[in-house]
């Protein structure tokens, strides 16, 4: 019996010693950091970004702008720990715990692994945590209604315009029977829209054909395979894998002559033909706007409602338009125009 | 003085449900020589199992017990077909790791790609956790984390001492001697790796209690998390006569954990952090092979201990 004592308090006091000696120079700086930064009213804030890509950069720019006309500048009044998970769910989970344990004002998370890593770090401490960029906040638990949260949570949602972006696809290829789909398997938000896609393409009577990849080394074969089952176009949704290697879509989709359709802005300037795009840095502003009001103590996440972007900008890209030997349709004379860089 | 408290609760949380993998991955890796693959697969059917169960009501203890069983089924096919179809060892825990991800995904998930549980009952915000008193509310996680780690480790420890274990490393050790005593150190091999991912299993079940998501893409990377716990923790207190394996595996865990805790609060970039647990574990191993003194031996020479 001693012996078990003697190895289990060993055992205790090991771990804790090591972690002393691991963490004692970071630990101390930052600890007098967070002390000296409540007593002079500036904030500090932890920001996850979860991957790197145009739409969460444009979410990131806007939640920035949006707090700096709240009031809260970086660099004057505001610290901002900013990290990128690099698209790894493991990365957001490491991170959401290490910026929970520096008892930041507020975390601030950019797309859904990020906003669900970062509740689960901060729920039993209730720092109040944004997301931005989330798809469906009531169906990941982050709130219990999108009017009146009722947890720490609160932010924005970017729901896909799914009917619009439909109806353009009809405009620009009227004799178009199926459309491509290509989308992650381990991303949720993926699969929801999937679902809802489905229904509202049979609207316009169209036939959905998915293909799911499971990593970014799949995006290209992926591509192919969903090019050979004879669909007429491709179209994108927010997914952070498949955005991420656009370019390996793009070649697959220009190989079989047909065209791609994005979900936002960046991607139609990268080569996709058009798309009913959610203007991200708008987003990121409002749920900046929303932080801030946080920050100041004026309101809390429990009451903030979330944050749906209800317009979409229809944009196209000439250069592709050109090159397909496609006309613009009558309704989207007044789009946006971009044109590819070359 | 906050921000340290909460790092080092943090880092025992995790340290101690990392811990009960590195107990599974010890008794494939260690006592039965066996690099186990699968690992990346089963710890995410453990999450995903227990999430789907847990938010369809079920008793969280139960469900971590499902995932576990779970586990044991997982590992017994990569037994099967190391022993039974003779496919070698890596190669039968990178075909079940590769099975497990539609598995995961498909039939377990039912095509989602994360559950959330936030809103459900988990082991640590009902049943037993709520014995513990109010004021301990933030210690909920770390005392329930170890005592069913440490509950683990002296099961496996007692299973251990039993005939059935005893053969088990003997089947590891050396495979004529188990042959030669009537047995099939086959066999044992199987029931060595389901224990193992069974074990592993849980973890990840507890895993996803305490983050309060399961996610089927959370096993990237599991192997070499266990692998070094077990190679750290082995080599650390190797020296420790008084500390048995496992718990030198657990200890490494939460070291481990301690030291990619510990660079990412001194501010290391994550974009570093790979390279970093590649580092440390490059100096475990090395640290290894110098406190051995000599390559591992495939039998103990007696004239040379």
């Amino acid at each position: 019996m001693k012996k078990n004592l003697l190895k289990k308090v060993s055992a205790f006091v090991m771990a804790a010693f090591l972690a002393t000696a691991a963490t004692g120079c970071g630990s101390s700086s930052s600890s007098t950091g967070a002390s000296s930064s409540a007593a002079s009213g500036k904030k500090t804030i932890g920001v996850i970004q979860f991957a790197t890509h145009p739409s969460l950069d444009n979410c990131y720019e806007g939640f920035k702008d949006g707090l700096a006309e709240g009031g809260f500048k970086e660099g004057e009044n505001l610290t901002i720990d900013f990290q990128n998970a690099q698209g790894e769910t493991a990365n957001a989970d490491m991170i959401a715990k290490s910026l929970a344990a520096k008892n930041y004002d507020m975390i601030g998370a950019i797309a859904t692994p990020a906003a669900l890593s970062a509740y689960g770090a901060t729920k039993n401490a209730g720092t109040p945590v944004v997301f931005t960029a989330v798809n469906d906040p009531v169906g990941a638990q982050l709130v219990n209604s999108l009017d009146n949260p009722g947890t720490s949570c609160t932010g924005s949602s970017d729901v896909l315009p799914l009917e619009a972006q439909v109806k353009m696809i009809r405009a620009f290829l009227p004799n178009a029977k199926k459309i491509g789909v290509l989308y992650t398997t381990s991303e949720p938000n993926s699969i929801s829209m999937l679902e809802k896609f489905k229904g509202v393409a049979a609207n316009e009577g169209f036939e959905v054909v998915e293909q799911g990849v499971t990593n970014s080394s799949e995006v290209a074969s992926g591509a192919t395979a969903l090019a050979a089952k004879g669909v007429d176009c491709f179209n994108n949704f927010t997914d952070n894998n498949v955005v991420n290697n656009l370019s390996s879509e793009l070649q697959a989709a220009k190989k079989a002559g047909i065209p791609v359709f994005g979900s936002e802005v960046e991607q139609v300037k990268n080569g996709c033909l058009a798309s009913q795009s959610i203007d991200y840095v708008a987003l990121g502003k409002q749920t900046g706007l929303m932080a801030a009001k946080i920050l100041k103590g004026e309101a809390k996440a429990s009451d903030l409602p979330v944050y749906t972007v209800e317009d979409a900008t229809p944009v196209y890209n000439e250069t592709v338009l050109q090159e397909m030997g496609l006309s613009l349709p009558s309704e989207y004379q007044t789009a946006e125009k971009v044109t590819s860089a070359k | 003085m906050d921000v340290f408290f909460n790092l080092i609760l943090a880092i025992l949380e995790e340290g101690f449900i990392y811990g009960i993998m590195a107990v599974g991955v010890y008794i494939t890796y260690r006592v039965l020589d066996f690099p186990d693959l699968s690992v990346d697969g089963t710890f995410p059917m453990g999450a995903c199992l227990t999430a789907v169960l847990i938010s369809h009501g079920m008793n969280p203890w139960l469900a971590c017990l499902c995932a576990f069983f779970a586990g044991t089924i997982a590992g017994g096919v990569t037994g099967f077909l190391h022993v039974k179809l003779h496919i070698t060892d890596l190669l039968s825990g990178i075909l079940v790791m590769t099975a497990l991800w539609s598995v995961n995904l498909a039939t377990i998930m039912g095509g989602k790609a994360t559950i959330t549980i936030f809103n459900s009952n988990t082991i640590f915000n009902s049943g037993l956790a709520m014995l513990l008193p109010n004021a301990a509310a933030q210690f909920r996680v770390v005392i329930l984390a170890a005592a069913v780690c440490l509950l683990i480790k002296y099961l496996t420890d007692a299973y251990l001492r039993t005939r059935s274990g005893l053969l088990l490393r003997a089947a590891g050790d050396n495979a004529q001697y188990v042959i030669s005593l009537g047995k099939d150190p086959g066999s044992m091999k199987i029931l060595g790796l389901m224990i193992g991912n069974g074990c592993t299993a849980l973890s990840g079940s507890i895993l996803a209690q305490q983050a309060g998501s399961a996610n089927v893409a959370s096993g990237t990377g599991m192997v070499v998390m266990a692998l070094a716990s077990v190679i750290i923790g082995t080599t650390v207190f190797r020296k420790a006569k008084f500390m048995r394996a496992t718990s030198a595996v657990v200890c490494g865990a939460i070291l481990y954990k301690a030291c990619l805790a510990g660079a990412m609060q001194m501010g290391l970039d994550t974009n570093y952090l790979k390279l970093l647990m590649a580092v440390i574990f490059t100096i475990a191993l090395v640290g290894n092979q110098i406190t051995l003194g000599r390559r591992k031996k495939q039998h103990v020479d007696p004239t040379k201990i």
